[in-house]
């Protein structure tokens, strides 16, 4: 093969755009790192120390991605069965459900939750009668953990449902769950064994950005008032001036850190989605 | 006694009839192949004996029990689709496997019989593949592995041989029928190609715009149609307009010249306009032998198929086309002259429209 053709081989503009993208993002992370090192030159970590010390960095942390996780596992079980019963019996509620799912994008989130807790501040009763059922949601910490958790998957419903269902469009879903009926299979094992597996890629991108969503997020946490990592950062971020930096940078590393993990357990299981 | 019928089995798309009163009982152990063009009916009938269609009305019953209504998974039939169908993200051994156990049956009992359904499908090398590492022809053939893993009461194969290539499809269709023979199995299936039903099955049910046809044997199919459709759809044939010109003794008129058929033409009367029918290949040059219908003919082309030659003569203003076996002693007559053919009065088919 001669020189000029291997150099046509080479897809030297997908490089280059790869290149600028990978710059665009990575510069901004290298400028906070550098910065988040310049506190105290005699201790290059003393950022990080500080942050590692405080009780709660490490609370709201931990709770944002309990919270990031529910979310990501309440949306599949609600989008990967509603998706995929619309791709098999009713592509006619197609255009509405995508409507619906890009709600989010229109309606901002502040909204939501004025909406949400203009709702939910007041208590369940029987319908027409002042007999009490349960008290306001907004009033204890199971239910407020509910109503952050469906405005979480509100907000992830765009990203969710167009991973799912760009994973069902690469494999024939329709002609593999017949077969599978005709082998003997229910729903649940087909939507387990059959529609879950060969979705995986897509659910595993859609999980990820749930989770930068989630972990990240301000509005709703704040006005539902539960101490989450977004605001525990953003309240940092006007009172420190290195600590922040030091923490995004963390944080960031963590979330890669937990992709390449999720990549790598469900990697391992030969080829799947996308093999064709 | 059969084992699998359907019977009066109508199914509506909202006001479009697709099937339309069909009848067939089929034996234990019988190959039934569902011939005709796209769009008669054929898979939509198939889903209905699978349970993915419920018929508008009629039923169905397998082994003596009404299945009209159940749910597919709680048939026992397998599937065979065009495309394949292999579940992606399972190995061959997997995929074969599975309908074992969505059944729950014993590790020991899924190994041994997924075992015996490679070894019968002879790709025990393949075993731990995934289905995009295999061939079309190799997953047609997990994929009908697969199906008779779970001892289906009935076989499904709706066009299995459509993705292929020619020589694979020929050889698999070979391979299907010898271990549908093996296994004594009940199967029915689905195709457009009336070579590969002809070769296959026991009986064929000749399908046109959602009604039964015909039903026989390749060999009634083929030799005696019952209408001009089947007689068309099912090899070659010529037909020419004719008028009936003595009923009681078979003769009629294609364009001037006389012919005397074998079908039965007693209900009609002098100068019914007719169409009679030849196959290509019932056609002889005259030799001095006495035949029932001797014809004077001028040679117009002559094409060359292989196996085959087609020679196109006009008889009369008619023109017709003439089979003859290749050989490479074969003397063919020069396009123009002037030759004699024959066909029996048997070959001679006035058919119903
Ligand atoms: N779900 C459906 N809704 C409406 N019409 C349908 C549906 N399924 C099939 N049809 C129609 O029924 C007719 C028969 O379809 P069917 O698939 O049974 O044909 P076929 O004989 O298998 O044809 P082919 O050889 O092309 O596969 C077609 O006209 C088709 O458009
Ligand atoms: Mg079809």
């Amino acid at each position: 093969m001669s020189f000029l053709s291997r150099l046509r081989r080479f897809p030297f503009w997908s490089w280059v755009w790869f290149i600028v993208g990978a710059l665009y993002f990575i510069l901004p992370l290298l400028a906070t790192f550098e910065f988040s090192l310049t506190w105290d030159p005699a201790i290059p970590f003393k950022a990080y120390q500080r942050s590692f010390e405080d009780k709660d960095f490490w609370e709201t942390f931990i709770y944002s991605n309990v919270l990031a996780l529910a979310t990501i596992l309440f949306s599949i079980l609600l989008i990967v069965p509603t998706a995929y019963w619309i791709r098999l019996r009713l592509p006619e509620a197609r255009r509405i459900v995508e409507f619906i799912t890009l709600m989010p994008f229109v309606v901002p989130a502040i909204i939501l939750v004025f909406g949400m807790i203009r709702i939910y501040s007041a208590p369940f009763n029987v319908p027409f009668t002042d007999i009490q059922i349960m008290q306001p949601l907004t009033n204890f910490k199971a239910g407020t953990n509910v109503l952050i958790i469906s405005g979480y998957m509100v907000l992830a419903m765009p990203y969710m449902y167009r991973s799912v269902d760009t994973g069902m469009r690469t494999v024939d879903i329709r002609t593999l769950t017949e077969a599978a009926q005709s082998l003997g299979a229910n729903w649940f094992v087909i939507i387990s064994r059959i529609i879950l597996p060969n979705i995986r890629s897509a659910l595993l991108s859609g999980a990820l950005l749930t989770f930068a969503i989630v972990v990240g997020e301000v509005t709703l946490a704040s006005f539902l008032g539960v101490d989450a990592f977004g605001p525990y950062l953003f309240l940092l971020g006007q009172h420190r001036a290195y600590e922040p930096a030091a923490l995004s940078f963390v944080s960031f590393l963590l979330t890669w850190l937990a992709m390449g993990l999720i990549q790598l357990v469900s990697g391992g299981q030969g080829q799947a989605a996308g093999a064709h | 006694m059969s084992y699998l019928s359907l019977s009066n089995i109508t199914k509506q798309f909202g006001d479009t009839v697709v099937v339309d009163n069909f009848n067939l009982d089929i034996a234990k152990g019988e190959f039934v192949s569902f011939l005709g063009p796209s769009g008669c009916g054929k898979t939509t009938t198939l889903r209905m004996v699978a349970g993915f269609e419920i018929p508008t009305s009629g039923r169905i019953t397998l082994d003596g029990a009404d299945i009209t209504e159940k749910a597919p998974n709680q048939r026992n039939v397998g599937m065979i689709f065009q495309s394949y169908a292999l579940f992606p993200n399972m190995t061959v051994a997997q995929n074969i496997g599975f309908g074992l156990s969505v059944r729950k049956e014993s590790k020991e009992m899924i190994k041994q019989r997924v075992d015996e359904m490679i070894a019968l499908i002879n790709l025990e090398k393949h075993a731990n593949k995934y289905p995009y590492q295999l061939s079309g022809g190799q997953q047609q053939r997990v994929s009908l592995a697969r199906a008779l893993a779970i001892q289906p009461q009935v076989l499904l194969l709706d066009e299995p041989l459509s993705a292929l290539d020619a020589k694979i499809r020929v050889s698999l269709r070979a391979e299907i029928r010898a271990i549908q023979k093996k296994l004594g199995i009940t199967a029915i299936f689905v195709t457009h190609d009336q070579e590969e039903a002809l070769s296959i099955s026991d009986r064929i049910v000749v399908m046109n715009t959602g009604l039964m046809e015909q039903v026989g044997t390749p060999f009634e199919i083929y030799n005696f149609p019952q209408t001009q459709f089947v007689a068309n759809f099912v090899g070659s044939l010529n037909t020419a307009n004719a008028e009936v010109s003595e009923p009681a003794n078979g003769l009629v008129n294609v364009d001037g010249v006389q012919l005397i058929t074998a079908s039965d033409i007693k209900s009609r009367k002098k100068g019914d306009a007719i169409r009679v029918s030849i196959r290509p290949e019932r056609f002889s040059f005259a030799d001095n032998q006495k035949k029932d219908n001797v014809l004077d003919c001028t040679v117009e082309n002559i094409t060359f198929l292989g196996a085959v030659v087609r020679i196109q003569v006009k008889i009369g203003n008619a023109k017709f086309n003439m089979d003859t076996f290749n050989n490479p002693f074969l003397e063919l007559p020069k396009i123009g002259s002037k030759q004699q053919v024959t066909c029996s009065k048997e070959a001679v088919l006035v058919l119903d429209e």
